[in-house]
């Protein structure tokens, strides 16, 4: 009996230690260090996430600075530079307990008199979406250094979703208080609380960013490094990916063409995920300030000739997903998307869409035409002069003659936004982190200002759609707000003015050396601080 | 004597410069207002939404709110006094971007001519020597193939071959961004990205090179002067050397101020394929950014350069050839 016991005891040790020596690798000891060099296309302008939300500078600066939360793949709010928040009943009050242990990377500690710089004289003034954002925001109190109290004038459940390091950044205020915010020398020097401090930026070829060795998550980050090289040649960035030279693109960065390319690479991966809270929806822009695209028949007729799947297969090589409307199905989890609104992507789209034409009257004359329309092709890339093309051949299948033009991009943004001088174009939006931030503006009557670019073009409103709208911006309870939502999208699908092909996808190549690079539904946008090598 | 009239001579052409930089920058200036769209509009579009009042903000901050003949007033008086602005684009000194920007251009071009030059005239003089024979053609041939295939064409497939197929030279950059090698590490290193580039940027001009070498050194064989040196006893190697080919150069003098010039804006394709950070791309960005500042330094630089590559060629060509006189 006894010598039982000590064979189950010996047999007993060593399980312990070949389940220690399983586990110990797993715990943080070989996770530590690594360069990766990421492609950021194309160079950002600056470092001032805080005043343009220029893609390529989130990409970058959100791994400087960091926000009040983070948000899980769920969209779940996490704790970050805030430990805890608590939303008052009434929906005015927004209470945030900030970690007591974060410094910024010049060694100040971290307080609420930061947050409060930063939301009232930073996101509120100079960020191009924040003063949208913090509207409702009248005042931010800072009891003690490490309580940050938002007032609110009404109720904004969207802005629980803004307060990531990518979307409303935290900068140091002994800093960034004095001298001119717009053009302060530390914009291109940014010192920032997050895991990664900036170094150096050789323009032209790249930007440096080392660890910081006293970010509050202890052991983190886990690389040494990161660096963001610009390379303007799309074949060349594949070239730079497959060779292992690069790590990591996203964003466009990855050449639709060249993805299948990659992911057979056997060093690499591709993924569309990390998308989650960006949610691109691709565009037919029409003009309804103009005849006959005023005309609603003629809108649901272009509608209905568009095969969205053709559209996805072939020009984005099937990354994305057709859409039915301005939001994407992204918010589905939280009940405010709907696909229960009129669907175009049918069968026998071309017969539907060539007698709705006939019965509006726009009879094909000799020549096989009905009229005749000019798109302007979004000038962001070849996929986008594809789409041009694709759609000039499916109208002519409907008997509209479509004439191409192509113009650059400051060109083109004059054209469409501040000039209103054109029939149709593309484009996409960005959903964004709500859908008060990244719908409402493309059709809402508030949205339509000459010269605001990225907002409503189609110059087309509903005071129904205005009214679901507003109201859905103050409802704290997401089954109301989907109500809402339901009905607004509805309207704007009978309507038509603006025909949303498709929720674009963008792939994302990872070097597989690289783990846990897309963990948040900001993917490029977070900060990277839980990537590591083996 | 004919070095003081030297002197004076580049003296008066330097002044000549003033007013030539000065047309190409009110040039320069006006054809740019031609374009539609501005800087505020592309930074508001980069942003991806902005208010009217933003951009009206950002207008007034440019100064773009003024009128053209009033900013172009600004811009000269500035120039006066060497400042060549800020742009906004990029929040920094046109003049820092400029000099950060040059040094990997004036590496590339300075490569890339030793190289076209070097090898271009010694494959066209051995096709001269060659002449008829099967050596000669396969020169001929090789030269007209580089001289008609597109830039980014050869760049990409140089990448494909020595860099994915042989792992001979990195893809693109000017040196490796995992390492930060220092010293003489570090020159290797830019030297193993150089090659690539000024290989491609090379071929064009090389080509040409090869081409006009063997048509000059067949064209001088048959001159008078080579006849009396053969009839003096010279053997053909002396009269190849030191006859011929001296004459034969005077032409290169000329194609290589040419190629100065047309380096500036092919390195545009070359720096963008090989991401390589030089002055062609930033010119490209900013043309596209409307950031007028930016692009008028790039402008003013070009200029100045152009003016003094060729003030340069026309010394040259007094020191190659007693028989060419200066200000007669």
């Amino acid at each position: 009996m006894l010598k039982f016991y000590r064979t189950l005891s010996v047999i007993s040790a060593t399980f312990l230690v070949v389940m220690a020596a399983f586990l110990m690798p797993a715990a943080a000891a070989e996770k530590k260090g690594g360069t990766m060099v990421m492609i950021v296309q194309p160079e950002p302008p600056t470092l001032a996430s805080y005043l343009s939300t220029s893609g390529p500078i989130g990409q970058v600066a959100a791994k400087i600075y960091d926000g009040l939360l983070e948000y899980d793949m769920n969209l779940k709010p996490q704790p970050s530079l805030a430990e805890s928040w608590e939303l008052a009943a009434d929906g005015k009050t927004l209470t945030f307990k900030l970690r007591k242990d974060v410094v910024f990377h010049d060694g100040k500690p971290l307080t609420s008199a930061d947050v409060q710089f930063s939301i009232m004289k930073v996101a509120k003034v100079t960020h191009p979406r924040g003063p949208n954002t913090f509207r409702s925001v009248t005042s931010v109190e800072t009891p003690d250094p490490y309580t940050v109290v938002l007032k609110l004038d009404k109720p904004a459940p969207y802005m629980m979703m803004a307060f990531s390091g990518y979307e409303t950044p935290i900068l140091p205020k002994h800093i960034f208080s004095k001298g001119n915010l717009r053009a302060h020398p530390n914009a291109n020097k940014p010192i920032g609380s997050g895991p990664f401090k900036f170094t150096e930026w050789k323009r032209g070829a790249y930007i440096r960013l080392d660890k910081n060795e006293n970010y509050w998550k202890k052991g983190q980050p886990y690389l040494d490094r990161i660096v963001a090289r610009f390379i303007a040649d799309p074949s060349t960035r594949t070239a730079a990916l497959e060779k292992g030279e690069a790590h990591f693109a996203a964003m466009g960065a990855v050449p639709f063409n060249d993805a299948k390319r990659l992911s057979a690479n056997p060093n690499i991966t591709i993924t569309t995920k990390g998308h989650e809270m960006i949610s691109p929806v691709a565009e037919i822009l029409l003009n309804t300030r103009r005849a006959p695209l005023n005309n609603v028949s003629v809108r649901k007729a272009i509608a209905y000739a568009i095969d969205r799947k053709f559209v996805i297969d072939n020009i984005w090589f099937g990354y994305g997903k057709p859409a039915t409307g301005p939001m994407s199905s992204n918010f589905a989890p939280s009940g405010l998307y709907t696909d229960k609104v009129t669907q175009y992507q049918v069968p026998d789209g071309i017969a539907r869409a060539n007698k709705l034409l006939d019965d509006a009257g726009f009879k094909k004359k000799a020549d096989g035409f009905r009229f005749e329309l000019k798109h302007d092709s979004l000038p962001y890339g070849q996929e986008w002069t594809r789409f041009g093309e694709y759609f000039a051949q499916a109208m002519g299948k409907i008997g509209i003659k479509v004439v191409i033009r192509q113009e650059d991009v400051a060109r083109w943004l004059k054209r469409v936004y501040t000039d209103n001088d054109f029939d149709t174009t593309a484009n996409y939006l960005y959903n964004l982190s709500d859908p008060v931030v990244g719908v409402h503006r493309a059709i809402s009557a508030k949205a339509i200002q000459k010269g605001r670019v990225f907002s409503n073009g189609s110059g087309w409103s509903n005071k129904r759609v205005d009214e679901l709208f507003d109201k859905a911006t103050v409802e704290p309870d997401l089954a109301k707000r989907g109500e809402y939502y339901a009905e607004a999208l509805k309207i704007a699908a009978d309507n038509i003015p603006i025909i949303w092909t498709h929720e674009m996808n963008f792939p994302t190549a990872i070097n597989k050396k690289f783990k846990d690079v897309i963990v948040s539904p900001l993917g490029v946008y977070s900060n990277f601080d839980r990537v590591y090598t083996e | 004597m004919q070095s003081g009239r030297l002197l004076k001579y580049i003296a008066i052409r330097l002044l000549q410069a003033v007013p030539v930089i000065f047309g190409v920058i009110v040039l320069c200036f006006l054809l740019l207002q031609l374009a539609p769209g501005d800087l505020a509009t592309v930074l508001a579009g980069e942003s991806g939404g902005a208010s009217e009042a933003y951009i009206a903000e950002l207008q007034k901050r440019y100064g773009l709110d003024k009128p053209v003949l009033v900013q172009l007033g600004y811009y000269i008086k500035n120039i006066m006094m060497f400042d060549l602005g800020f742009s906004f684009r990029y929040s920094a000194n046109i003049s820092d971007l400029l000099a950060e920007r040059m040094l990997a251009t004036l590496l590339l071009m300075g490569s890339t001519l030793v190289l076209s030059l070097g090898l271009g005239v010694l494959a066209g003089l051995l096709a001269s020597l060659w002449v008829g024979t099967w050596k000669d053609h396969v020169i001929s041939i090789v030269a007209i193939i580089a001289y008609a295939t597109p830039l980014f064409w050869v760049g990409l497939m140089l990448i494909l071959a020595f860099s994915i197929k042989f792992d001979w030279f990195p893809t693109s950059g000017m040196e490796d961004v995992v390492q930060f090698y220092e010293g003489w590490d570090r020159v290797v290193d830019i030297a193993r990205h150089l090659v690539l580039p000024a290989i491609t940027l090379s071929l064009f001009y090389l080509a040409l090179y090869a081409r006009l070498m063997r048509a000059t050194m067949l064209e001088q064989r048959g001159l008078d002067y080579v006849t009396t040196a053969r009839a003096k006893g010279l053997n053909e190697r002396q009269i190849t050397v030191r006859h011929v080919l001296r004459n034969a150069l005077l032409p290169f003098v000329t194609m290589a101020g040419v190629q100065i010039g047309g380096l500036l804006g092919g390195s545009v394709v070359v720096e963008s394929v090989f991401a390589w950070p030089g002055i062609g791309q930033l010119a490209f960005e900013a043309l596209f950014s409307r950031d007028y500042n930016l692009l008028l330094g790039i402008f003013l630089i070009s200029a100045i350069l152009v003016v003094i590559i060729n003030l340069v060629v026309d010394v040259i060509y007094v020191l190659l050839d007693p028989r060419i006189r200066v200000g007669s």
